[in-house]
């Protein structure tokens, strides 16, 4: 067992100056008037201060008793909670990725936020709260280097592990890959046509409507914007790392083997420039309320052959471009009209491919050794033109995987062949081995891989 | 060689359907758990059917009460008729490397688990399961979108499934 540490002594600080627009807000709601009269004329400043007092109070006894520390068996926990004790422990045998990141006012205070991804826990409690970044950065190499197995020695420090930048996001392809997207054209595309019916039925008020509308796609790609500002893939012995973010900076690990399944998106209006987005699902990190703080977009923007080089990456010897995909029968226009010339589904000797969508056409992939389980389904319409999908579960995430509309007669053989596959797969995985599924070579070796790890 | 070339070498008789059985057939699920959920469906039924028909009775509508009786036993029939038929197709198969969970009559589906991928399986027993003498067998993988559960299995058989599937999948498990 290590010796307890606590988060930054400016933690409380920073608790109670993020406490300061939320209650000014909260004052100007309810107009302060009843606590004001409650308190006997303390004025509304007055009453902010008190809680802030109050609030500040708080976070310093949350800070002392906020510990964390590594126990004999070399995971980490971490004890919080001043009325409700909560003594956690993090399982790094279990750990997904590392966070760091830095909200705008810890990154003020030039401090960062932790947060260790163990699968199926939420992060909330698993959270470090504030640590000085470098402190971070240093914690977060040696969770990595912990989890994957190598025991630190007492007061030997471990070296970050060295990185080699893959992929940097310039910033005018962002911007302009974002503009182009077809959320937003459909967003610039309402204001004429609100206008128009404005015009036409002489609401004018509907007119103000469209002329505000001007703010949605704006604040749709500036958000975004902000968010992947600067995104940077780097390849490091303990995973990709990504680094992103303008106001709000993350940097975001993604062990190795830990991608369960990716898509490739190509907007329409992307295809000129030969441009693709790379989305994964990250085994253990769990979807939905807080689905925005895992990786999920390992590559927002980026010519074609850059995505292929990480998808090498990050599932190596995987290359869905490298299979005829097989059409869906002309039938399926029938039930998809939209998107049906997109529709295929194939095999590489390690993965399954699907392509589908219409706005934005994706390939999605996952390695047969990743397969969890194969659905097939019918619908009434599809039954009558002879079809059926083809589903293959993954994790939870953004990538889901379904080969839609195919023949009904083959369906059945294609779901079978799948979940045969996946079956062989994971025999010559063989059991305890998650990490690895068979590939021949990689095409790319991993860079760095031998060099100075301590 | 086609899919297709492969899939008429593969199972001759395999006909346009996709949701055939193979040379086993699907094992089906116990009739009472067509009974325990009609006894659900058609008691709500009947009672949202008596306050209509009462209320309309009251209100000095009695034609109209009496075309909503009719209306009310026609959606009786249909529900005794339409749950026989779905609870009929409910099936499965365990097979060598995989089990198949097989349902639904417009909507059809059927789910392929193999069996290194299951992480836990769950037997589910509520009390009108209880009162029927029968169990549910769910089963979960790492994905969450896996939805492969056996309903109306009697508890014999539920657990017999369930140690059998651990056991089979403890075997073949390969981690996620």
């Amino acid at each position: 067992m290590t010796e307890p540490r606590h988060t930054h002594p400016v933690t409380p600080l920073v608790t109670m100056v993020r406490a300061v627009p939320v209650l000014i807000f909260g004052v100007f709601v309810t107009g302060g008037g009843e606590a004001t009269n409650v308190l006997g004329g303390l004025g509304t400043g007055g009453v902010i201060v008190l809680i802030l007092v109050g609030v500040g109070i708080y976070a310093y006894f949350s800070w002392t008793r906020l510990t964390f520390f590594y126990d004999d068996d070399g995971d980490l926990r971490i004890n919080s909670g001043v009325f409700v004790r909560n003594e956690r422990r993090v399982q790094l045998s279990r750990l997904q990725s590392v966070d760091v990141t830095q909200p705008i006012l810890a990154r003020l205070f030039g401090l960062a936020e932790l947060r260790p991804e163990v699968a199926g826990a939420s992060s909330e409690g698993t959270k470090l709260q504030y640590l000085a970044l470098d402190d971070a950065q240093q914690l977060r190499a040696e969770l990595l280097a912990r989890a994957s197995g190598l025991r630190r020695e007492e007061g030997a420090a471990v070296a970050t592990a060295p990185e080699q930048v893959l992929v940097q996001v310039p910033s005018p392809h962002l911007l302009a890959s974002l503009v182009l997207q077809p959320t937003t054209i459909f967003l610039v595309l309402l204001i004429p046509t609100v206008v128009a019916v404005a015009g036409v039925s002489g609401v004018w008020e509907l007119g103000l409507t469209g002329i505000l509308l001007v703010f949605a796609p704006v604040t749709v790609v500036g958000g975004q914007f902000l968010r992947y500002f600067g995104f940077t893939v780097a390849q490091s012995p303990d995973g990709l790392r990504l680094r992103f973010g303008l106001t709000s900076h993350r940097s975001q690990t993604v062990p190795p083997g830990r991608v369960q399944a990716v898509r490739i998106e190509r907007p329409l209006m992307w295809k000129p420039w030969g441009w693709v987005r790379v989305v994964v699902n990250v085994a253990g990190t769990m979807g939905g309320e807080e689905g925005e703080d895992r990786p999920s977009v390992i590559l927002p923007v980026a010519p074609l052959p850059v995505a292929r080089t990480l998808l090498q990456q990050v599932l190596p010897g995987v290359d869905p471009f490298s299979v005829d995909l097989t059409p869906a029968p002309a039938a399926a226009r029938w039930r998809a009209p939209l998107q049906y010339k997109q529709l295929g589904v194939g095999a590489t000797p390690v993965a399954f491919v699907t392509r589908r969508g219409w706005l934005v056409p994706k390939w999605d992939v996952v390695p047969h050794a990743r397969t969890q389980s194969v659905r097939l389904t019918q619908g009434p319409w599809q039954r009558w033109l002879g079809l059926a999908t083809v589903s293959v579960d993954s994790t939870p995430g953004p990538v889901s995987i379904a080969a839609l509309h195919q023949d009904a007669r083959t369906a059945r053989i294609l779901a079978q062949e799948q979940a045969d596959r996946a079956g062989l797969a994971r025999r010559q995985a063989g059991p305890g081995q998650p990490e690895s599924y068979p590939v021949a070579s990689p095409t790319v070796p991993p860079p760095g891989i031998d060099s100075d790890l301590p | 060689m086609s899919a297709l070339q492969r899939a008429e070498g593969m199972l001759p008789s395999m006909s346009i359907d996709p949701f055939v059985a193979d040379a086993r057939g699907w094992i089906p699920v116990n009739a009472r758990l067509a009974t325990a959920r009609r006894l659900i469906a058609m008691s709500v039924t009947t009672v949202v059917m008596l306050i209509a028909v009462v209320a309309l009775a009251v209100g000095g509508l009695p034609e109209l009460g009496f075309v909503a009786l009719l209306v009310g036993l026609v959606v009786l029939a249909w529900l005794w008729w339409l749950i026989g038929r779905q609870v009929r197709a409910i099936g499965y198969s365990e097979r060598t490397d995989d089990l198949i969970v097989v349902s639904g009559i417009l909507f059809r589906r059927l789910v392929l688990v193999p069996y290194g991928r299951m992480q836990l399986v769950d037997v589910r027993r509520g009390p009108l399961e209880r009162y029927f003498g029968l169990a549910t067998v769910q089963l979960h993988t790492a994905a969450a979108t896996t939805d492969a559960t056996i309903p109306g299995l009697p508890p014999n058989e539920a657990g017999r499934l369930r140690d059998k599937l651990a056991a089979l999948g403890e075997q073949r498990s390969a981690g996620l």
